[in-house]
């Protein structure tokens, strides 16, 4: 196989921050008629001017933190220029660890956890950088036949926070699950909600032995970022192998042709004259820092590891804390005294996939039943009331459905022994019982539809009814080992 | 040679009889206690601008005489509700580089022509708040870019004491306008001394603030880390009272001080005891004769008051200072004026595409000078050059700082505002050097961060003379006190041009 390289830059929005980076307007601005969430400063109009707000800042700071990172004693945001319709000043402000900046990360490390290998794994992150969003630039059909650039500010200065790894992520698949420990992390410190359209993108430099870098931009889903790399480890691959060379250059990913596309050539570097912004003083981390840590002991691995605490295998835990509904059903109904490995079994696996078949969303909590109702299900199977496989397919269905039916209603505790009533019927029927032992098989169909009757209107297994029917005659004949052994 | 009465004697011939060599502070006495109303002030305001403001032309857009007048109409209505207003009823003239809602803000650029905030400035809002009226907007060298008026993209200003002279810039419209009568108090901005130059060449005072004592939310941005919006006036106490109404802390401005010294206004009577000044050799030995006679004779005036004078400081470093300011001012320049390309500003030379119309836009809406300015701006920032100007820049600038720092610690630093007279109109445009060379002794403060006096100490042939006295930052009140002292030495206060 080729050897490749890979590295990522990462592009998160601060969707829960709130409000902007430097302004009061709104952090999550989908939903809104175009230009109605700006103001003097997000327009970038002249006078106005960029003051840090504070919780963007810790969020990103709690970012660093997890990912171990060496913090600056003061954060000093730069000014990068380039012209662009959707980039009000022409330069946006960001960090850059040249001329006098200084980001809020450098050299720190992210471990994250695949499922695929039921490992966990370590990229080192050289950098992490807090910066405003641009606009966005829109077009009547294509870039080509529109005569006007529609530009919509809603999304101007936006706090993002770029996270950069060293181009040592081993493939593409590890890339995937790489961007989605990080965005979950962001999501369980409360920094971001990565389901939000645009929430985040993805830039992937990819090389092959022999060849330039190669940088694939604004990948927008974790599947395609797989798509794209594999795509391009296949196309530089085969073009080093047939004798040709890679050069450097950026390309875009087509998600409809599942592609990428050459955008330009990137023979030199561009001249984004770098300076410190004189209009935002350096501002000092140790109080961001003592604001961002108690944020840093809600990540996903620390979640794992709770519910790993309980005896739950990693792999379920890790499909546990992918849904946090799930996630947090667990945790109360284990402490409202579920049996853990059945609670867990039952939401990471069975149930959620019944509530995706549904097409409900799982990440909603209004889709997930109350704790009380994993309690009662986990109990009534540690008993032995009901089988798991009962539960299954006779409860679970119906929870989905509608998760605040009455699980006491779907699911009544049984009111007595069930081998009485065996040894009741028995007793009566007889003629059908001489009948089952001189080998009518259909006698014994009868015998269970007889239970059956007698236990209308409870939740009885007709499975588990003829098993105890087979051992009761078992036990009172002596020796119908050959017929019970056929059945 | 200097002659000490002439101001005083011209300004009796005329505006003075018209009652408008009046202090603002005397003007506000006059409406509180009933005798002048609002009203009446701003029609013997405008009368004064009719006969004037033709000659002059200090101001890019006044406001219409219907304006004012409603305007005067709502203070009087607020003082009859009780209000206590601290300008209730003074004319302020604004620089056009400071936001107003409701007035176009151009800079003095035709990039932005057309152009009204959809705000305004802090200061803007302190004024009104407190009662203030503003009356025009002034002209100004493009962006502010210049010491002159003359790179205006509107018109030049004329010195009024002289209509063949420049008034001195970057803020040369609100002086100019002060210096005839046609406002009470103005609102300049200071990048490298652009109210310190024209209040020398107008007599009239201004202050170049500490560094974030003055919000600069609004205004529109030449060089952030050295400009402060600055007051101006016709004397000291009528600054000072400015000042306290525009300065303290501005949460829109991340530059901003949380502190603000007590007893900016009325500015108290200086400790004669407690009082030194040093005059540096590097402030005063390239000026004209005249002006080092001035300065030398109030200094010697001072002494004899019993201020303890040292009449031969020092910093050497000094000498670096106009290529460390011009490549700090320029690289911020350059990058402050990326923004207009023809997109958000109703000046927009359209092409087929953004880079064409971008181009365009720049092309005929920036005048040669900012064009020039831009180009060493983004080359003292680019890579392979960042590191030997811009990086080394902000390294002197330390320097200097500190060595301001340490004598502002010892003493008020007294020197020259300009090198010159006021030149006469074109004599200086048409070579840079010669032009950026009248700022050698005002970019000091702005690179150090202290605030700066300018104010009138004698005449040469009709042509106004200023000094400017520097303190440590924060010293505001006692640099006013000082300039207190130097008024009454002097006698030279509340001046109006012939």
């Amino acid at each position: 196989m080729t050897k490749f390289k890979i590295g990522l830059e990462i592009h998160v929005q601060l969707t829960e921050a709130g409000t902007k980076l430097f302004c009061d307007c709104k952090s999550n601005y989908r939903g809104m008629r175009p230009n109605t969430n700006v103001c003097p400063v997000c327009l970038g109009l002249p006078g106005a001017l960029p003051v840090p707000k504070r919780r963007p800042l810790v969020l990103a700071m709690a970012a660093a933190l997890v990912m171990d990172c060496e913090v600056p004693d003061s954060l000093v945001f730069t000014r990068k220029h380039y012209f662009y319709p959707d980039l009000p000043k022409n330069y946006q402000i960001t960090q850059y660890q040249g001329g006098g900046g200084a980001p809020v990360c450098l050299r720190g490390r992210l471990r994250y956890y695949v499922p695929d290998a039921d490992e966990w794994r370590e990229v080192r992150i050289r950098r992490i950088n807090v910066e405003e969003d641009p606009g966005r630039t829109e077009y009547d059909g294509t870039i080509y036949s529109s005569e006007y650039a529609y530009v919509d500010y809603n999304r101007s200065g936006v706090p993002l926070i770029e996270v950069v790894t060293e181009p040592e992520v081993r493939g593409p698949r590890d890339a995937r699950r790489l961007v989605e420990y990080l965005l979950l992390t962001l999501y369980y410190i409360g920094a971001t909600d990565p389901r939000l359209e645009g929430s985040f993108r993805v830039d992937a430099n990819i090389s092959v032995a022999g060849g330039e870098r190669v940088e694939v931009k604004n990948i927008g889903s974790t599947l395609d970022l797989e798509r794209a790399l594999s795509y391009e480890a296949f196309r530089q691959g085969k073009l080093t192998s047939q004798g040709g060379e890679v050069r450097r250059e950026t390309r875009g990913w087509d998600p409809v042709r599942k592609v990428t596309k050459p955008l330009r050539g990137k023979e030199t570097e561009e001249e984004y004259l770098y300076f410190p912004d004189p209009d935002i003083p350096p501002v000092p981390t140790k109080p961001l820092i003592r604001e961002a840590l108690p944020l840093t002991l809600l990540t996903p691995d620390k979640q794992m590891a709770k519910v790993e605490g309980y005896g739950v295998s990693r792999r379920t835990a890790w499909s546990l804390v992918t849904v946090r509904p799930a996630l947090t059903l667990f945790l109360s109904s284990a402490l409202e005294g579920a049996e853990p490995q059945i609670a867990a079994r039952v939401l990471a696996i069975d149930l959620k996939g019944l509530l995706r078949k549904l097409g409900k969303d799982i990440h909603s909590q209004s889709s997930w039943p109350p704790p009380y109702t994993i309690k009662v299900i986990s109990e009534m199977v540690k008993e032995g009331v009901y089988t798991y496989d009962e539960v299954k397919y006779n409860i679970l269905p119906r929870l989905a459905e509608d998760p605040n039916v009455n699980i006491n209603v779907i699911m009544p505790r049984r009111a007595s022994n069930i081998e009485e009533t065996v040894s009741a019927v028995l007793s009566r029927e007889k003629k059908a019982v001489a009948d089952f032992l001189s080998g009518k098989e259909k006698a014994l169909d009868y015998l269970v539809g007889a239970v059956l009757k007698v236990r209308r209107g409870e939740a009885v297994d007709p499975k588990s009814v003829r098993e105890l029917i087979l051992k009761v005659l078992a036990s009172t004949t002596g020796d119908p080992s050959n017929r019970l052994k056929r059945s | 040679m200097a002659a000490w009465g002439q101001g005083k004697r011209r300004k009796g011939e005329s505006a003075l009889a018209r009652g408008l060599a009046r202090q603002a502070v005397e003007t506000l006495r006059l409406i509180s206690e009933g005798s002048l109303t609002p009203t009446e002030h701003v029609s013997e305001v405008l009368e004064v601008v009719r006969d004037h403001e033709p000659q002059v032309r200090a101001y890019i857009t006044l406001r219409s005489p219907e304006r004012l007048e409603a305007e005067a109409k709502e203070v009087e209505r607020r003082l009859r509700q009780g209000e206590r207003l601290r300008l209730a009823g003074l004319l302020v003239a604004v620089k056009d580089n400071i936001s107003t809602s409701f007035m176009p803000t151009t800079a003095g650029s035709r990039i932005l022509s057309d152009y009204v905030p959809p705000y305004n400035a802090t200061v803007v809002e302190r004024v009104i708040r407190e009662g203030g009226i503003v009356i025009g907007k002034t002209n100004m060298d493009e962006f502010a870019m210049g010491s002159t008026t003359e790179l205006s993209a509107y018109w030049p200003t004329r010195n009024p004491w002289d209509l063949t002279r420049v008034p001195g810039g970057s803020s040369g419209g609100s002086a100019a306008a002060l210096a005839y009568g046609g406002a009470d108090l103005a609102l300049g901005s200071d990048t490298g001394g652009s109210v310190r130059l024209p209040a020398a060449y107008t007599a009239t005072v201004g202050l170049k603030p500490t560094y974030g004592l003055v919000s600069r939310y609004g205004l529109i941005p030449y060089a952030n880390s050295l400009e402060q919006i600055s007051p101006m006036a016709r004397s000291v106490e009528d600054l000072a009272l400015l000042l306290d109404v525009i300065s303290g802390h501005d949460a829109r401005d991340a530059t901003s001080l949380s502190v603000k010294p007590d007893g900016i206004y009325p500015p108290s009577e200086p400790d004669l005891r407690r009082l030194r000044v040093c005059l540096l050799r590097e402030m005063l030995e390239g000026s004209e004769e005249p002006i080092r006679d001035a300065i030398e004779r109030t200094l010697d005036r001072l002494s004899s008051q019993g201020v303890e004078v040292d009449y031969d400081a020092s910093i050497p470093s000094l000498s670096e200072a106009l290529p460390i300011y011009y490549t700090i001012a320029l690289a911020e320049a350059a990058s402050n004026l990326a923004r207009y390309d023809g997109k958000l500003y109703p000046f927009i030379v359209g092409g087929p595409t953004y880079t064409e119309t971008a181009s365009g836009t720049r092309a005929q809406g920036f005048g040669w000078e900012v064009k020039r300015r831009i180009v060493l701006g983004v080359m003292a920032l680019s890579e392979g050059y960042r590191d030997e100007y811009y990086l080394a820049a902000a390294r002197g600038r330390r320097i200097i700082r500190d060595e301001i720092l340490k004598l502002t610690s010892r003493c008020f630093i007294a020197g020259s505002v300009s090198p010159v007279l006021p030149p006469r109109l074109g004599e200086r445009i048409t070579d840079p050097l010669k032009l950026y060379a009248l700022d050698i002794y005002t970019v000091v403060a702005n690179l150090a961060g202290v605030p700066s006096l300018a104010l009138p100490v004698g005449f040469h042939e009709g042509l106004p003379i200023g000094m400017q006295v520097m303190g440590p930052p924060l010293s505001e009140p006692q640099l006013l006190s000082l300039g207190l002292l130097i008024e009454e030495v002097t006698g030279l206060r509340g001046l109006v041009a012939p």
